[in-house]
């Protein structure tokens, strides 16, 4: 056994607490340390050679650097002494820095920590074994989970890299949340004029496997080898030969019966129909809620969709299918949903008839919404107009404490278009404060104060009804005097929360939420794509709230992360993992029910568990708990962690 | 700890939401804002105009106990001795009869038309009572104001 100590001085930082010479000259000498050295940057080129040099010369086994905390540096150190022929694994790190000399005052005492803690991982690098990876084929072919623009772009992505696409979208078309919208901010492009030929790239892609009105019902496997089921609900019509003509929504005895989701309720839909007129597919969907001879077994002597029909697509005996893929990856676009504003009763949504979301009204700005476009509210065209920022946003009191980042910028659009559509409209921006952080966004907003929009600092308090006229009280926080304003239109700026879905999904994937329920990626900073699960990332809305650029750069770096797996014939699997010891195991199961990730399997046969390598990240829950110690957590085996103890107590 | 009221994000709803401060000349956000800075003027009179309906505390988005702050600043004017005769009326009121508003005839009548006794079972009943109130208002330093 012959341990290299390497000793880094981290420039000032470990070297002005701890006095490295007398470190060196404690290590050196050791039980099995045949060489200790100093450096001043050992992650360096320099510092990273010296070992290399040493492992070459002197036929080192065991290498400990003390430095920084292993988070950066321990994958550096471990392909340094992978070079030089040594097994990574038979490397440690002792971390002098964040845990010593950083938090200390005293530099005699700080040395003695640090002298305690090199020690401390040569007792732990002299029993380290070597480990060796493992290699996992991949499978070639992604899953995307949500056909907003998000999942779009990701999708058209990963398949334009010529991998096998499949695009899973739980509403009857694509086009998610930006199919809904009128036009775009700032540049106010016609969201449906960007957004559908890309709808119809996915249609047409050779490698996407588009599956629309389709849910993912279950998923289990690992990086590289997912198995989905998607189950394929059904349509009541034949894809194959429904030409979208419209004429069966036409003779539909419910048309223009029942609300319209995708406009929001406020448009009308029949029993059978396509969400817009845009849609992908373009194949019409009857609603089994709805449809007169699905739930009540009758439709007038016959179905009129069904008498219509000339190609005769109808297919009222249409089941659901269940569909089993397996993929590579999976790229999770869930999306959001709008916040729902009953809560902030104050605001009168769902008492007053004129006040409505910021998502309502750009159904009624839509040329194919319930008005055509017409900016007419219940009937009139409003005249005086309050927008309200931050509903459901930075509001603490329900529960969502972060900004929506979306709304300053919606309502600055809404405002504009509703001063070009009602050239005399008296229209006020009620806001908290203006976030308009995006490019171009900052120029818009003044464009749209010159427009004569009045932008008036503080948040509306309260809205009541006088006389079928609406009024909207707040303080202008600059004049610091409260007022009142008349309104026949109250449009709250209402933001984003995760869509209901998350929950589902999260959950068959084990991912986590951060504290604002939105997916959490695995670093904030530096891996915002990634999740804690490898194999799986985060595009769009679903990681949080996030205009349409930004959605689509994240798609499209997701995407990116996928490929990066998918090209690969096979991955590392990390050695670092939970082994059992088949023979010793009773079979108690309760390894399965502390592990957050499903690697134990429990085997009927044998009546023992098994552990799926791929699966397992190494958290060591099961070996903690393992009653009959069958567990062995490769690389902190109970020998390792003991020796390192026994050096600092 | 700190106060929360230094999380105030300055959106208005409390000023918006206050019914006084529509009549009044009490703004509700310049007294919170007042307080953050450490310049509340406690001589101002328009610290007395709170109702303390709770409306501002009950709205304002980032939680901050506005109404119980109130509270806090008027317990602070009333140890510095700053107390409007209109106060001081009422509190010779508790002092003398044990309530705010002592019962008169008419409403002995209304009691006992509601089948309630003539007299209620207060320091009104209880007259050794009343020494007790005494005694809790010169505590408070009743005497000094």
């Amino acid at each position: 056994m012959k341990v290299g100590v390497y000793i880094c001085h981290c420039g000032v930082n470990i070297a002005n607490m701890v006095d490295i010479p007398k470190v060196v000259e404690a290590i050196s000498g050791q039980t099995n340390v045949a060489v200790c050295k100093e450096y001043q940057y050992m992650c360096s080129d320099p510092g990273q050679n010296m070992i290399r040099k040493d492992i070459e010369d002197m036929g080192l086994d065991r290498v400990v650097v003390a430095a920084c905390s292993p988070r950066m540096h321990e994958p550096t150190f471990r392909a340094t002494v992978a070079d030089a022929g040594m097994n990574p694994y038979c490397f440690e790190m002792a971390n002098i820095r964040e845990q010593c000399s950083w938090v200390h005052e005293d530099k005699e005492e700080a040395t003695q920590k640090a002298i305690d803690l090199v020690k401390s991982s040569v007792a732990r690098a002299s029993l380290l074994e070597p480990l060796q990876s493992t290699e996992i084929p991949v499978t070639h072919s992604a899953l995307v989970i949500g056909g907003g623009i998000a999942g779009i772009q990701a999708a058209l992505d990963i398949a334009n890299s010529g991998f096998k696409t499949y695009l899973v979208e739980k509403e009857p078309s694509i086009g998610g949340r930006m199919a809904q919208f009128d036009k775009t901010f700032p540049t106010l492009d016609c969201a449906a004029c960007i957004l559908t030929p890309k709808m119809v790239d996915v249609a047409r892609h050779p490698n996407i496997d588009l599956l629309t009105y389709s849910e993912v019902e279950h998923i289990d496997g690992s990086i590289g080898n997912f198995h989905v089921q998607i189950k394929k609900k059904p349509r009541y019509v034949d894809p194959d030969l429904c030409t979208g003509c419209g004429l069966c929504a036409e003779a539909c005895r419910l048309k223009g019966r029942i609300s319209s989701e995708f406009d929001m309720g406020i448009g009308k839909r029949g029993a059978i129909y396509v969400p817009f007129p845009q849609a992908v597919p373009l194949l019409y969907t009857i609603d089994p809620e709805n449809c007169l001879l699905l739930k009540h077994g009758k439709c007038g002597k016959s179905p009129k969709c069904e008498d219509i029909c000339d190609p005769g697509a109808i297919r009222f005996d249409q089941e659901e299918e269940h569909i089993d893929i397996d993929v590579g990856a999976i790229v999770v676009a869930t999306g959001y949903n709008e916040f729902s504003p009953v809560v902030k009763e104050e605001y009168g949504y769902g008492k007053f008839k004129n006040v409505m979301t910021g998502l309502e009204l750009e159904r009624i700005f839509s040329p194919s919404g319930p008005t055509g476009g017409n900016p007419i509210i219940n009937g009139t065209e409003p005249k005086n107009i309050v927008f309200i920022s931050c509903v459901g946003s930075r509001d603490k009191r329900i529960g969502n404490p972060y900004c929506s980042r979306v709304c300053c910028m919606y309502i600055a659009k809404q405002a504009h278009l509703l001063k070009e559509k009602i050239p005399d409209a008296n229209i006020t921006v009620m806001y908290t404060d203006m976030r308009a952080f995006g490019k171009g966004y900052e120029e818009f907003y003044e464009r749209v104060q010159k427009e004569g929009i009045r932008y008036r600092r503080g948040n509306a308090a309260e809205v009541y009804e006088e006389d079928d006229l609406l009024f909207v009280r707040a303080e202008d926080t600059l004049l610091g005097e409260p007022y009142e304003l008349p309104a026949d239109l109250v449009v709250l700026g209402t933001g984003l929360v995760p869509s209901p879905d998350a929950d589902s999904i999260g959950q068959m994937l084990h991912l986590s939420r951060s504290a604002d329920k939105f997916f959490l990626e695995a670093h904030p900073k530096l891996r915002p794509v990634d999740t804690v699960i490898d194999g799986v990332f985060l595009a769009g809305a679903a990681q949080g709230p996030k205009d349409i650029p930004d959605s689509v750069a994240q798609a499209s770096g997701a995407a990116s992360h996928v490929v990066n797996l998918l090209v690969k014939e096979k991955i590392h699997a990390e050695p670092i993992i939970a082994e059992i010891n088949e023979d010793a195991c009773v079979g108690c199961k309760t390894c399965i029910v502390l592990c957050p990730y499903e690697a134990p399997l429990y085997d009927d046969e044998k009546k023992v568990v098994t552990i799926n390598r791929a699966v397992c990240k190494g958290c060591g829950s099961c070996a903690a708990a393992c009653p009959s110690g069958s567990i062995k957590m490769n690389h902190f085996k109970n020998e390792q962690i003991v020796a390192q103890i026994l050096e600092v107590i | 700890m700190l106060n929360s009221i230094h999380s105030c994000m300055k959106c208005g709803t409390c000023t918006g939401s206050c019914p006084s401060g529509r009549v009044v000349s009490f703004r509700t956000r310049q007294l919170v804002e007042e307080h953050c800075l450490g310049e509340i003027d406690l001589d101002d009179i328009a610290i007395w105009y709170c109702t303390t309906c709770y409306n501002c505390m009950e709205r304002c988005p980032r939680n901050i106990d506005i109404t119980d702050d109130i509270l806090r600043i008027r317990e602070e004017a009333y140890k510095q001795g700053k107390v409007l005769p209109q106060h001081k009326d009422i509190m010779s009121y508790i002092y003398r009869t044990g309530h705010a508003v002592p019962i008169n005839e008419e409403i002995k009548d209304l009691r006992e038309s509601l089948g309630l006794s003539r007299i209620p079972p207060t320091t009104h009943k209880f007259e050794e009572a009343l020494g007790i109130v005494r005694l809790l208002l010169e505590e408070g330093g009743f005497n000094d104001k």
